[in-house]
């Protein structure tokens, strides 16, 4: 039962009713006027008010404005009196609950009581529930926040690209991932750009087929394929994707890129370190590659007892082949060590350069051929005979033509026509130059920086290392120049300059010399 | 019908060596330079053994064993690596190959390290192809 508040300025019935309703169970204050009403409704908070409208005074409607003011919850029953129908109008306006009508009946009196309680107790509930519902929204919008920032965070921080499209195919999640992948900013993307225009070619034509039927395309396992970055260059990726669908209709797509120069640099790296481990960096290389050379005599020996056993011709052949190569090698890197470690003075005798460029491609036409590389020559027809270190130039362009020629074999690239030119030309100064260049593998900056300065080979158990270390210090101690230009992917060119004297059978006055 | 015995291998003296022991104990050796022609003679010829050397030009043998791994008309082929690459090299490499796929490679029959003698490799061979 509430508590209640009766104003009214006749004093009979302010006792009538509180008695009544005191009996009734009610918590009942009296007031004789507007402004004690207000006082006591201060101080007790009623939450049902039965005021009389004609008062002197604060009136009823007066006492119904304050009291709305102080709580617009309370329940303010009018009492009205002939002639107040104005005032119970704009009674009425200020959210008066009910009137009664003098004199009192019990009936109307309970009544609007319980109609009156029956509002107090919906409002509570109301509020209650309210409350309860608004403290569900808030829990659950903080969970959706949870998610969504959890969501957002796998995204943005994956190393992965994460790209999502709605239905048309027009972008909207792009996150950091994709950024270093593709090479386009987010700006440059996010609702401006369709993935038409991003994704490789042969995934656009499978999602579209995807976008158009549920089940047509089958993008889930993970494929490699090259994307073309902004800049234009080429990334190699894998790829994996999914078209999202909702109840019935296609709401958009999501791709998954990943890196894969990071794989592919790791795993050149580590072969390029066994290389390394395994050949001619240190004595231990040269050891290696002797060790090589003996089992190319063993296998050899072996293959001649078969042979010899059955009486196979052929297969002595083989078996005899194998031993003279690897005696060829022996004897060429004992050369080349010698080369290495003994001075050499020059021997510039008179020569014809152009004459030794055409030996040293007839000795590497046959291994060229062998491995689809064409040899050219651009030779210089205003050299002729010339007083120089034949010797030395024969010595540096077959090494440096049987470089090329297995720049071009080591050389990944498919679908191309490897070429090897030597070209010669005179130059100021009583220099000629030649060149040798490739379209092979070529060497990055740091490869190029080590080849003349130690024992260094990229050729595996073929490489001693010392091929081009000789050659440098052959065109040093004949007081020439040598260079390389390089560009991975694309060739490489040597650039040997020599200087050269007039053929002495052509200078005046030392015919007779000797 | 004799067993094929596949040997990529870029090296001629070995390819010689090992086809003289592969026909010494009664199978038929084929010949591929590099992992490129490798896996077109593997297509051709279908071979019941592949002995696989590892530091090769254009297609090396882990990109080769990679794909014959992940080929499955082919990943049944029994392999033999014979390399002078150590085998805990190449198993690491593998590793770094398939970081991102489905599965992992099964690891070679057998891993022999260069050089090898012939009764050893004839060994191996036997025991495989049986």
């Amino acid at each position: 039962m509430s508590k209640l508040l009766i104003i009214d300025d006749e004093e009979g019935i302010r006792k009538v009713l509180s008695v009544s309703l005191a009996s009734d169970g009610y918590d009942v204050s009296v007031a004789a006027g507007g402004e004690e009403g207000i006082e006591i409704f201060k101080k007790e908070s009623p939450s049902i008010i039965l005021t009389d409208i004609k008062m002197p005074g604060m009136d009823g409607v007066e006492a119904l404005k304050q009291i709305k003011k102080l709580n617009p919850d309370a329940e303010v029953i009018m009492i009205t009196g002939h002639g107040d129908m104005d005032s119970a109008i704009e009674a009425l306006k200020l959210d008066a609950s009910d009137f009664l009508n003098k004199p009192i009946k019990d009936e109307a009196l309970s009544v609007a009581l319980k109609r009156a309680e029956e509002r107090i107790t919906m409002k509570k509930k109301l509020e209650a529930y309210t409350y309860d519902l608004e403290n569900m929204v808030r829990m659950a919008t903080e969970e959706v926040k949870r998610r969504s920032d959890f969501q957002h965070k796998l995204i943005t921080s994956s190393n992965d690209a994460v790209i999502a499209a709605d239905e048309k195919g027009d972008i909207i999640i792009y996150n950091r991932g994709a950024e270093r992948i593709f090479g386009y900013p987010r700006v440059e993307i996010i609702r401006k750009m369709n993935i038409d225009k991003l994704y490789p070619p042969a995934i656009v034509a499978e999602f579209r087929s995807g976008l158009k039927r549920r089940g047509d395309a089958d993008l889930s396992k993970w494929k490699e394929v090259a994307i073309v970055a902004k800049d234009g260059g080429v990334v190699p990726a894998r790829f994996s994707g999914s078209i999202l669908y909702g109840v019935d209709e296609v709401i958009g797509s999501v791709g998954f890129f990943q890196d894969l120069r990071e794989i592919k640099r790791l795993q050149e790296e580590l072969i390029k370190s066994e290389r390394l481990a395994a050949t001619g960096q240190t004595v231990a290389g040269l050891a290696h590659y002797i060790k090589n050379i003996l089992n190319g005599l063993k296998g050899g020996t072996y293959v001649l007892n078969v042979a010899l056993g059955k009486n196979d011709r052929g297969k002595i052949r083989s078996g005899w082949t194998m031993i003279e190569r690897n005696v060829g090698r022996i004897s060429d890197l004992v050369l080349n060590l010698l080369a290495y470690s003994k001075e050499r003075k020059p021997e510039p005798e008179d020569c014809f350069p152009n004459e030794i460029v055409e030996e040293v491609c007839a000795l590497m036409e046959s291994k060229a051929r062998e491995n689809n590389i064409k040899i050219e020559r651009d030779l210089d027809p205003l050299i002729g005979e010339v007083f120089i270190d034949p010797k030395a130039i024969h010595r540096s362009l077959l090494n440096l033509v049987s470089n090329a020629i297995d720049a071009c074999i080591f050389d990944p690239t498919p679908d191309k026509h490897w070429r090897v030119k030597i070209s010669t030309a005179v130059e100021e100064n009583h220099l000629i130059r030649f060149e040798v260049t490739d379209n092979g593998i070529g060497m990055d900056k740091e490869t190029k920086g080590r080849i003349f300065s130690a024992p260094f080979s990229t050729k595996g158990e073929r490489g001693t290392g010392l091929g081009l270390l000789v050659t440098e210090k052959i065109i040093r101690e004949i007081e020439g120049e040598i260079n390389v230009e390089s560009e991975p992917g694309k060739g490489t060119t040597f650039i040997i300059c020599l200087p050269y004297q007039e053929a002495l059978k052509n200078v005046k006055g030392l015919q007779d010399f000797d | 019908m004799s067993k094929k015995v596949l040997n990529v291998e870029d090296d001629v003296d070995i390819t010689t060596f090992v086809s003289t022991v592969v026909e010494e104990n009664g199978y038929i050796p084929i010949v591929a330079k590099d992992g490129e022609e490798g896996m077109r003679k593997v297509r051709e010829e279908r071979p019941d053994l592949i002995i696989l050397d590892i530091l090769m030009p254009r297609e090396s043998g882990i990109k080769m064993y990679h794909e014959l791994k992940m080929d499955p008309s082919l990943k049944d082929i029994p392999v033999v690596m014979l390399s002078a690459v150590s085998k805990r090299t190449f198993l690491r490499s593998q590793t770094a190959l398939t970081e991102f796929g489905d599965e992992t490679v099964p690891e070679p029959q057998a891993y022999l390290e260069k050089p090898v003698e012939p009764g050893d490799l004839a060994e191996i061979v036997k025991k495989i192809l049986g």
